[in-house]
């Protein structure tokens, strides 16, 4: 018989080598980058219009509406395309009737699980990666933190891996992709546009009428994130109209919407809530607890039998919920009262 | 020597209902076992427990003497399923590679498993073709190489003829001789006895989740013949050795001659008869020729009739179902 040998995830391998064969990967990798070079085209003639009706346009505003405008639609991209790429994963290994083999492999199903995550979502890095070059046109501009921009891609793969994995779990839970499918982009809708949706009512039900939602009702909308990590301080004096949050001379449609939760308006003026904070937290969090129910439904028996690698995930969720306590000072907004202090 | 599967009161149910009860199975080494059933018998059930794929809800299998435990049994079987399904976008070497992998064999051995398999399964022409331009005939034999690519001592081979035609048939059963005369056993399933019975030195026939005979092919055929049969064709006078033996039949046994149940003209052969007879041995069968050629008669063929085994299987589980 033979001697087992430490080597690459066979699943990874299997995957890397199949996912980029044929047209298709290559057409989505091309539409990818011609939507995103078109936004920044877009986004470029909002602000010349603006020139065109007297406004004075500065070149760091430029700068700063194209990261939101690019920073917007990559966001969006990976919000489509996560859980589509991975609410297959397993459920697809089903229908095609592979999943027994695997299973009668010595395949651990937490590597089978790795492999498919990771596989899945290198490709949607590998979009990421490729979005750099148009990215890097707004540094011709200027004007973009570059710790907003740190904070921005580090966004952009939270979202990748905490989607990607609501995905991967669905695919476990559910025989067929189809529901697998549904389901995830269910999640997503209730996550994104639920959220957003019941920010933007709250102020009608609350008592008394006309309160600001809580930030906690935003934490995992990836957009309202984002939205807190490229907004700017809303402007106390109405003259350095430029300073406007969020979208500079509100030039890019629909951004202004997300504005819900995140600008909160206090005795000082308006301010930029960080909600990003608790998403950073709360989307490794979320993570292992999707991988762990993964994990388990993803045996062919004896699914909830305690197991060795629950301590694991235990351990990290101990680990973050500390990190979360110790650092509850960061990222725990309790309500727009003093402005200046929470911008970061 | 060791049996190669052994189990003990396998039992599994789905809810309140009985796959499998009871079953008590052993498979030498070596040795090519059909399990042969109608549909929903109980043999992917079965297959799928000895695979480890499945928990069973009681009894105990040993697979060349190790008790199974959860996820013990990957390196001990190779498993064929009955409907698997390949990885359409790799290439014939990639679906092999990847399940070597999948067992951690190292690079070098790696490579040196897929060519041997590919030239076992014939496949070697096709190694760089996708997967999915192979017909049904290949798949399956490049199946049934994925479940070698560990070499394991046992194989459990799911229906691995289904939807074969004639030819792929012929040359699955080259292969699993190939595959007895490298030392490996193999359980094989199927619900068509006739796919298996030139093949298998053994048989066990289930139904309704329960075995209901099984032994070498012969033994199998010994154990469900009802009395047997004799075909006798004679030179002239079929007439005349037809009312010899229905005055048998008529009248009660004589000293060392047969009971003779009925005469039957064959209906192929004009100059034939079909005599069923109770359990009869060779002496009794002896005493009956000789008791024909002193009645005149010319016989030019006297022998036992086997009853088909096809006809044994589906008597068998009419009668059980």
């Amino acid at each position: 018989m033979h001697r087992f040998h430490p080597q690459p995830n066979p699943i990874i391998v299997r995957e890397l080598r199949t996912r980029m064969r044929g047209g298709r990967p290559y057409l989505i990798l091309s539409l990818f980058l011609v939507l995103l070079a078109l936004t920044g085209v877009g986004v470029y003639q909002l602000m010349l219009q603006q020139t065109r009706i007297g406004v004075a346009v500065l070149s760091p505003q430029v700068g700063q509406a194209l990261f939101k405008g690019l920073a917007f639609v990559e966001l969006l991209l990976i919000v489509v395309l996560a859980p589509a790429l991975t609410s297959g994963a397993v459920s697809g290994e089903r229908e095609q009737l592979t999943y027994d083999m695997l299973l009668a492999t010595p395949l651990q199903p937490g590597q089978l699980l790795w492999g498919k995550l990771i596989a899945a979502l290198s490709y949607l890095l590998l979009l990421i990666f490729a979005a750099v070059p148009v990215f890097s046109v707004m540094l011709i501009f200027g004007g973009v933190d570059p710790r907003s921009l740190v904070k921005a891609v580090i966004l952009l793969f939270a979202t990748t891996i905490t989607f990607g994995a609501i995905g991967l779990c669905a695919s476990t839970l559910f025989r067929r992709t189809v529901w697998a499918t549904a389901v995830t982009y269910g999640v997503v809708l209730l996550v994104v546009g639920g959220s957003l949706t019941l920010a933007s009512v709250w102020g009608q039900f609350s008592s008394p009428p006309g309160q600001q939602p809580p930030p906690y009702l935003l934490y995992l909308n990836p957009f309202s994130a984002l939205f807190a990590i490229t907004g700017l301080a809303p402007p106390i004096d109405p003259a350095m109209s430029f300073m406007g949050y969020a979208d500079p001379l509100g030039a890019l449609p629909f951004i202004g919407m997300l504005a819900q939760g995140v600008i909160a308006y206090g005795p000082n003026g308006a301010v930029v809530v960080p909600i990003y904070r608790a998403t950073f937290l709360a989307y490794p969090l979320l993570t292992v607890l999707f991988g762990w129910l993964s994990a388990h439904l993803i045996l062919p028996y004896k699914r909830w039998h305690p197991r060795w690698s629950d301590l694991v995930f235990l351990l990290l969720v101990l680990s973050l919920l500390a990190v979360g306590y110790i650092t509850q000072e960061w990222w725990l907004i309790a309500a727009p009262v003093q402005p200046g202090g929470w911008a970061g | 020597m060791t049996p190669a599967i052994e189990t003990t009161n396998l039992t599994r149910r789905y809810g309140g209902t009985v796959a499998l009860s009871n079953l008590n199975l052993t498979v030498e080494q070596g040795s090519i076992f059909g399990f042969i059933g109608p549909n929903g018998a109980g043999k992917t059930t079965t297959l799928r427990l000895l695979a480890g794929l499945l928990e069973p809800t009681g009894g105990t299998i040993r697979l060349m003497g190790q008790l199974l435990r959860p996820g013990g049994a990957q390196r001990l079987v190779g498993y064929m399923p009955d409907f698997f399904g390949v990885y359409d976008d790799l290439r014939v070497w990639e679906y092999l590679d990847f399940f070597a992998r999948c067992y951690g064999l190292d690079g070098a051995t790696r490579k040196r498993t897929v060519d041997e398999l590919l030239a076992l399964v014939d496949l070697s022409p096709k190694r760089n073709a996708f997967v999915q331009s192979l017909s049904r005939g290949m798949q399956q034999r490049l199946c049934l190489a994925h479940a070698l690519v560990h070499n394991p001592p046992v194989l459990l081979l799911d229906e691995p003829a289904s939807g074969l035609d004639p030819r792929a048939r012929v040359e699955l059963r080259e292969l699993l001789r190939a595959l007895r005369e490298m030392g490996k056993t193999v359980l094989l399933s199927s619900h068509i006895l006739s796919e298996l019975a030139e093949v298998c030195t053994e048989i066990g026939i289930i139904e309704s989740g329960q075995i209901v005979v099984s032994g070498s092919v012969d033994d199998v055929r010994r154990q469900l013949q009802q009395g047997s049969k004799l075909r006798i064709r004679v030179l002239r006078d079929l007439d005349t050795a037809e009312t010899v033996l229905r005055k048998l039949a008529n009248a009660p046994a004589s000293s060392g001659l047969p009971y003779v149940r009925s005469v039957q003209l064959d209906l192929v052969d004009p100059r034939a008869l079909v005599i069923e007879l109770e359990q009869t041995d060779d002496a009794e069968q002896a005493a009956l020729l000789t008791y024909l050629i002193g009645q005149g008669i010319a016989i030019s063929e006297f022998r036992v009739q086997a009853e088909n085994l096809e006809e044994l299987f589906l008597r068998l589980t009419t009668t059980s179902a």
